[in-house]
């Protein structure tokens, strides 16, 4: 469960305020597939950001799988996101020195895990995103779609119960987005996993369970998506 | 962290023009530092040997290049508190004519040099056989060793000064490991140069070993007051002052050298954060990506910073093998040229090796620190807005 109360994001720009987020509360239940959508600085990856613990707000509460983030220093944040969190964004952001697998089992690092073990995980993630066979392959000889794959593949290694992806089509061919989308269904329908992207891709309305619409800072309501489950609870404007 | 450390060393190969680059300066500036760093210690290490001995010399006041009497050997003999005294004249006999003088040739009196120079442990035999033989010849191991020379060989040096050449009958070695020296009778070049008409009565120097160091300073006096006012007035030194005087030029320079090292040395870490700010810089979104999924920013600085320690860690362990490579070819042209005998001595030591490796780390730390800081430390939010 992904929960936020009253969330507001404000930057400074000189002497300006910003208003990036205002005052925004939802609630995502464990297990659905949710886009964020809205015209570009609608404050969208802002809130993703917000959610997904890689940013603080400037007000209000964000509880996300039972851990308030707000009470988290950066250590326990960091920590909290490479136990909980899976992350895909738009460019791939692959290492470009390392293999397709090493990649993958770079979250893996992070635990107590055996090599042998690592490269176990990492290649059962490359066998569920349909890579197996490019596991030694590097991230240039593999296409964009190929990239965006062992993007997911990284996300899910270590078994988060929440992915989040900013854009994860943005770079991609409308087949190959067709297929990334496809993928994080898949995470959600086979493996339980909450998913949350922010996109301006409007073919993700067919995958997902839930669309949030998010405009100048304010969450602005939700519709669902084709999937047809039950919507998510959220306080619109 | 050991298991980090292959992610380490992948990303600094990421690009290896750049770091073979870096690497290289670092190499050569490291290699640069160990060798200038030699000289000082090296004509401590000649100098300290020399202060040992109560060895003096004694040569014409107008410098070493003018001669004295021989008859000055007799005299100075005879001063209260003088063991032993023996002269020195420069022959400049080459092994081969064309590639000219490769190693110091002196005549010298066969009868006290085991006295004069007894702290250089010639064996007693070769001493023997080198006073009884007057083509006997007393060679320094360097120049045996390198002339592929044994006791008992057979030789001849072609006059490059004089025109006379000699055969001589290896006595034996001097067993000094950098010592090039090689020392013949004074009577054998003297017959010599008197069957061509060349008269040959006078010395370069005179080495004279004094019974007790205290006695040193009196002794000195007491030669040089004897000669005033003579056609060949006399400076007599310690075999050390002598030598210090001899390097004195040589070893302002070093100091000159060694500041300039330590300069290049501060210039080689504005040269290594250069790099590692573009390296840093050139992977804000990589960091961000790995800050995203859980890498802490002190993990991400530790492996950045040991990008930077790394690299210049291998750069310098190569600059000082490099530096040891540098001081045994300036050993062997040493052999070669006299005048620059000492730098035989100038070693690249252990412990040299050692505080090189810690300068090179220490280099690549603080090349390092404000980059990976400032690449670790960025927000992954600020991070992402920037760069997506």
């Amino acid at each position: 469960m992904i929960e936020l109360r009253n969330v507001s994001r404000f930057y400074r720009r000189g002497a300006d305020d910003v208003h990036a987020l205002e005052n925004v509360s939802l609630e995502i239940p464990a297990g659905r597939f949710v886009a964020l959508m809205g015209p570009s600085g609608s404050g969208k990856t802002t809130l993703l950001n917000m959610l997904a613990g890689l940013d603080r707000p400037s007000d209000g509460q964000i509880s996300v799988a039972g851990r308030k983030l707000n009470d988290l220093s950066e250590d326990e944040l960091a920590a909290f996101r490479a136990g909980h969190m899976g992350f895909v964004f738009q460019f791939f952001n692959l290492i470009p020195v390392f293999s397709a697998r090493e990649n993958v089992e770079l979250p893996l690092l992070l635990t107590r895990l055996e090599k042998a073990e690592r490269r176990q995980r990492a290649e059962t993630a490359l066998r569920i995103v349909g890579l197996a066979g490019r596991a030694s392959h590097m991230p240039a000889q593999l296409s964009g779609g190929e990239q965006q794959r062992v993007a997911i593949a990284r996300a899910i290694v270590t078994d988060p119960e929440i992915v989040v992806g900013d854009e994860p089509t943005g770079d991609l061919d409308a087949k190959n987005a067709e297929e990334v989308l496809g993928l994080l269904r898949t995470l959600k329908r086979e493996f339980g996993k909450t998913v949350v992207i922010a996109t301006h891709d409007p073919r993700a309305e067919r995958y997902v369970d839930e669309v949030l619409l998010v405009d100048k800072g304010v969450f602005m309501g939700s519709r669902p998506g084709a999937t047809g489950a039950s919507p998510v609870s959220g306080t619109a404007r | 962290m050991i298991k980090f450390i292959p992610f380490v060393w992948r990303n600094l190969m990421r690009n290896p023009l750049r770091s073979m680059l870096t690497g290289g300066a670092i190499m050569l500036a490291l290699a640069m530092v160990c060798v200038l760093r030699t000289a000082p210690e090296g004509f401590d290490r000649f100098l300290d040997n020399l202060a040992k001995n109560s060895r003096i010399s004694i040569h014409n006041t107008a410098g070493i290049v003018y001669g004295m009497p021989y008859a000055y050997l007799a005299r100075i003999k005879a001063v209260p508190g003088v063991v032993g005294a023996v002269s020195w004249s420069w022959f400049g006999g080459a092994v081969d004519r064309d590639k000219g003088v490769t190693f110091p040739n002196f005549a010298v009196d066969a009868d006290a040099i085991g006295v004069v120079f007894e702290d250089l442990g010639i064996e007693p035999a070769a001493i023997e056989h080198f006073r009884s033989h007057r083509d006997g010849a007393l060679v320094g191991r360097m120049t045996m060793q390198r002339q592929g020379w044994k006791p008992g060989d057979e030789i001849t040096l072609v006059g490059m000064v004089y025109p006379v050449d000699l055969s001589f009958r290896i006595s034996g070695e001097i067993p000094a490991e950098q010592d090039p020296r090689f020392w013949f009778h004074r009577t054998y070049l003297e017959e010599a140069l008197r069957a061509q008409g060349i008269p040959s009565d006078q010395v370069g120097m005179i080495w004279a070993r004094i019974d007790q160091a205290e006695l040193v300073p009196g002794v000195m006096k007491q030669i040089d007051d004897m000669f005033r006012n003579s056609e060949a007035e006399t400076e007599s030194e310690t075999e050390k002052s002598f030598f210090q005087n001899f390097f004195s030029l040589l070893q302002g320079f070093i100091v000159v050298f060694l500041i300039v090292s330590w300069l290049v040395a501060g210039c080689i870490v504005f040269i290594a954060a250069n790099t590692a700010s573009m390296a840093v810089r050139e992977r804000m979104r990589e960091l961000a990506v790995l800050k995203a999924i859980g890498f802490r920013w002190r993990l991400l600085f530790t492996t950045l910073l040991g990008e930077a320690a790394l690299l210049a860690t291998v750069a310098g362990a190569l600059g000082a093998l490099l530096s040891l490579a540098l001081t045994r070819a300036l050993a062997t042209q040493a052999a070669m040229t006299p005048t620059m005998g000492p730098l035989a001595g100038f070693v690249v030591t252990n412990w040299m090796l050692v505080e090189a490796l810690f300068l090179a780390f220490f280099i690549g730390i603080l090349s390092g620190v404000v980059p990976s800081f400032g690449g670790a430390r960025r927000s992954v939010a600020t991070t992402l807005r920037e760069v997506f």
